[in-house]
């Protein structure tokens, strides 16, 4: 897969391109939206702790959706981009296999059966909703063993998905009071976001990224098949439970902080296989860099498109990720095994 | 991913009788599911208001409450349930089903879309509700068309389609929750109760309308039998015994499209009806097209029909979504199907 034009070289340097961008994307973020700053407001604000208005509006609104945005998006890329390695299937993505449906349902049954109403303790529930539909696709996808084809993962997915769905409808049949709550969760999104879920999740997030990079060499093996990656000494089983287990988790703790962010997790990862060469240890902090930015972008684009309301970003995502994944699955780059 | 002892041929020589047994025992489920509600009504009271003979009380409680609903519960999922045989005969894959190849989840935006686009600001319809089914079939058609347009483009197989229809369907929920989100939440509750699959809104007109729909695909369907049992075999042996493959898995995908619109359009998504009724009677009649698409019929009426009782008894007064039931039925039986037949591949 384009193995002609990518270099380490050229990699690391498209890397290094895409980090600029994000700078640059990250500082659009600070500076764009219902009210535009000029940069020495924003540097006024950040660096000088100013009390005035505009200070306040960036420190306290602006700074942290785009920090919101950057975390959530480059942890549901990675994520994406772990399952569509281990499963071998260019659909897998957080969405796909049911993680927004156990968060959902989580978060139901907590409003519902607990009367939980503070956002804090729903967005743990949702990270362990999430875990446990990851948990659950995957146990049935090991447990069926070593033939278990891509598809069939995508079909325990969404069957999965399916049932988590179905009790969410019987919980909000029987208590339609929890609508209400639900449809602002479902939205999902950067903004108004407590602070504190992102103190606890981002330096979760980083710490299940760094634990990703050790897995990368590991990883390309994989891609090939089982068997010859057994071959050469790569724990299979082993490998792919840890790459599972830290998607699950990388997933898990971005629906806590944003919400059911979609299509993310689903196109970072390919566009980063356009980008850079198919190896693991350039492939997963591109994909992270592309999805960070994809994040902060729609979030940006969510401020202008039906200003001076705010669209929900799950819409703008969309919005883009629809054409992308057409084009995407149009293409034949979208087969990742190498034939 | 095809099923190798999906092809194989045990004979089944009581097979009428299961055919019988069938159409028994959805004619009990019937008179049962007509009797159970609020006020409960013996089989007898319930064969007397029938026949149009009994109490006044019973007459109008059993023909224009209970009748429409248990008719219209049955039609649904007697084509939901041809149409997963059609399509699991054409893409010869056990796992194919109208809800994993978008069709679902097509008509979904349909009726979301209607809904938004023809109310006003004090939340009421502007047009007629009984648009709201032509809404769900367009977006049925539009979305099992870009499906059928990506494969045709790909040149793919069965295995391609469901790649594409996950895709598509993934899609569709996501402009769906959209919509929902978008829309005030009056709007969002109806649309979320039409998703999960109901039919306590029966109306005699829905009835007759499927009906018709059913009986108008009969004489194809009728057709069809002896080019399924051809497609059984591989591709390049069904042409040498002279079946026009491409055409004929067409006119089967096409059939397919047709049946789940027109059930899908009254009841919403009421899931794994057609993925699990084929199944059960492929085990139970075998794989000869005739039995199989009869039996499927009747399989897929007494699902429906006895999650439509379950929905209505389980936490009764309240109802649950009959597509609910059958999802918590259905869902756990595919994801052994899907097990049990990646394990005989090992």
């Amino acid at each position: 897969m384009m193995a002609a034009r990518s270099s380490p070289t050229h990699d690391w340097r498209v890397i290094a391109g895409m980090m600029l961008c994000l700078i640059a994307a990250a500082a659009a973020s600070l500076h764009l939206g219902l009210r535009h700053y000029a940069p020495w407001q924003v540097i006024d604000a950040l660096f000088n702790d100013s009390q005035s208005t505009e200070g306040l509006i960036i420190r306290t609104l602006r700074l942290p959706r785009t920090v919101n945005a950057l975390v959530v998006g480059a942890a549901l890329a990675v994520s994406g981009l772990l399952m569509q390695s281990v499963t071998r299937n260019p659909l897998a993505a957080p969405g796909v296999l049911g993680v927004n449906a156990g968060a959902a349902l989580a978060v139901v049954l907590g409003l519902s059966l607990f009367g939980i109403v503070s956002l804090t303790a729903l967005a743990g529930l949702a990270a362990a909703g999430a875990l446990a539909a990851t948990t659950l696709v995957f146990g049935i996808t090991l447990s069926a063993g070593r033939s278990f084809s891509p598809v069939h993962v995508l079909l325990a997915g969404v069957t999965v998905a399916a049932l988590l769905a179905s009790f969410t409808q019987i919980v909000l049949v029987t208590d339609e009071s929890t609508m209400e709550s639900l449809l602002f969760w479902l939205s999902g999104g950067f903004a108004d976001r407590p602070l504190r879920l992102l103190a606890i999740g981002g330096p979760a997030i980083a710490v299940a990224f760094i634990a990703v990079l050790p897995l990368a060499r590991a990883l390309d093996v994989l891609m090939t098949d089982d068997d010859s990656a057994q071959s050469l000494g790569v724990p299979v089983l082993r490998i792919r439970l840890a790459a599972l287990g830290l998607a699950a988790v990388l997933a898990g703790i971005s629906v806590s902080i944003a919400g059911p962010v979609v299509f993310i997790g689903l196109i970072a990862p390919h566009i980063a296989r356009h980008l850079v060469a198919p190896a693991h240890a350039v492939l997963i902090p591109a994909a992270a860099l592309v999805g960070a930015m994809l994040a902060i972008l729609a979030d940006i684009l969510a401020r202008y498109l039906v200003a001076p309301g705010e669209a929900p970003v799950g819409a703008v995502l969309a919005l883009i990720g629809v054409p992308v994944l057409i084009i995407l699955l149009r293409s034949r780059r979208m087969v990742l095994q190498r034939r | 991913m095809t099923d190798a002892t999906y092809f194989s041929t045990r004979s089944r020589a009581g097979w009428p009788w299961v055919i019988v047994t069938l159409a028994v025992l959805l004619f009990v489920l019937v008179l049962l599911a007509i009797g159970v509600g609020s006020s409960w009504l013996s089989p007898e009271r319930v064969l007397l208001a029938l026949i149009g003979e009994g109490e006044r009380m019973d007459q109008v409680i059993v023909q224009t409450l209970r009748l429409p609903r248990v008719l219209l519960a049955a039609e649904a999922g007697a084509c939901l349930a041809l149409a997963g045989a059609l399509l699991q005969r054409a893409t010869r894959n056990p796992l194919a089903s109208p809800s994993v190849l978008g069709i679902v989840d097509g008509a979904a935006v349909g009726v979301v879309l209607f809904l938004f686009v023809f109310s006003n600001e004090a939340n009421a319809l502007t047009v007629s509700i009984h648009y709201q089914p032509l809404a769900a079939a367009t977006g049925a058609v539009v979305f099992a068309s870009i499906v059928a347009l990506l494969i045709w483009l790909d040149g793919g197989g069965p295995t391609r389609l469901i790649v594409y229809g996950v895709a598509i369907a993934a899609l569709a929920s996501a402009l769906v929750t959209l919509l929902i989100v978008l829309g005030p939440v009056y709007r969002a509750s109806q649309a979320l109760i039409w998703l999960a699959g109901s039919v306590h809104q029966a109306h005699w007109s829905d009835v007759y309308t499927i009906a018709g729909l059913l009986i108008l695909s009969l004489p194809l369907l009728a057709l069809l039998p002896r080019a399924m049992d051809q497609l059984l075999l591989d591709d390049d042996t069904a042409a040498t015994t002279g079946l026009a493959v491409a055409s004929m898995r067409a006119v089967l995908l096409l059939m397919a499209v047709y049946l789940t619109a027109s059930a899908v359009s009254f009841v919403g998504g009421i899931a794994f009806v057609g993925l699990i009724a084929p199944h059960l009677t492929r085990l139970l009649v075998g794989h000869s097209a005739g039995r199989f698409l009869l039996g499927s019929a009747l399989v897929g009426a007494i699902i429906v029909l006895a999650a439509d009782i379950i929905a209505r008894l389980a936490l009764a007064p309240l109802e649950l979504p009959t597509g609910a039931v059958t999802a918590l039925v259905g869902a756990p039986y595919f994801l052994f199907i899907l097990i049990r037949q990646a394990r005989s591949h090992a």
